[in-house]
């Protein structure tokens, strides 16, 4: 119980139990998920713009504005209650999505495509995906 | 002169007009592909707020997904199957539509 980074209280509210250096890390992985949504030239907005159907030329541009727009308020609303000590549920689910975003984008842009790729590399690279995956951990047994 | 029904292009046209009332009819499947770092609850964590399964659904379409490499998650229209792929990427998830066999 000591160790729940999020926690689930009985007025429905979410308390934020992350200390300062998580804090930092959070803004850190939310910031880099607004950045990269802006900036064509950031190594995670490839990944953020991946195929919705790989079998055709282009997608739909109606749905990749929906996907970009929603990534974008997602990022900015989780970076703007960053320092909140409770979340509401709409708040709580930015959190996790750009957490996930941050996660998934990390791991793509080092090429973390495997266990054994995973388990290889380098030890502060694999810290921040296990601090990354903690926070979600702990944010999913909210939701 | 007597005129020559066209009967081949007919047929022809008769023929594609009822491939593509086959073709539209096969559904769009959403497909969710497996990563090494997405923590399984968190999938159906996803799946549940997205879908709206139960519990047991979502937890066995995750365990398809990590064991099979890749789960169909939902089938249908074109259209929703493509929103519901834009859900799942907005929520961090790697996924796809592709049209069924």
């Amino acid at each position: 119980m000591a160790n729940r980074l999020f926690v689930r209280r009985r007025d429905g509210r979410i308390e934020v139990r992350i200390n300062e250096a998580g804090r930092v890390i959070a803004k850190e992985a939310f910031g880099r998920v607004v950045a990269a949504e802006r900036d064509p030239d950031h190594e995670w907005h490839a990944g953020l713009n991946a195929p919705i159907n790989p079998s055709s030329d282009d997608d739909d541009p109606l749905s990749m504005l929906t996907r970009q727009s929603e990534i974008s308020t997602n990022a900015e609303l989780a970076y703007m209650t960053l320092n909140e000590e409770f979340l509401n549920d709409a708040e709580a689910w930015a959190w996790l999505s750009t957490f996930q975003i941050a996660l998934r984008s990390t791991a793509v842009a080092n090429g973390l495509l495997s266990e054994e790729k995973l388990n290889a590399c380098e030890p502060t690279l694999l810290d921040y995906v296990h601090t990354l995956q903690l926070f979600l951990f702990s944010l999913a047994e909210c939701l | 002169m007597p005129t020559v029904k066209p009967l081949r292009r007919l047929t022809t046209e008769s023929e594609l007009k009822s491939e593509e009332v086959v073709a539209t009819k096969r559904p769009w499947n959403v497909v969710v592909w497996d990563d090494p770092v997405t923590p399984m609850s968190v999938v159906v964590v996803i799946f549940k707020k997205i879908f709206g399964y139960s519990n047991n659904k979502c937890t066995q379409l995750m365990l398809t997904v990590h064991h099979e490499g890749r789960a169909i998650v939902w089938s249908g229209q074109r259209e929703r199957a493509e929103s519901y792929c834009v859900k799942l990427q907005v929520a961090g998830l790697q996924s796809t539509i592709e049209q069924d066999q």
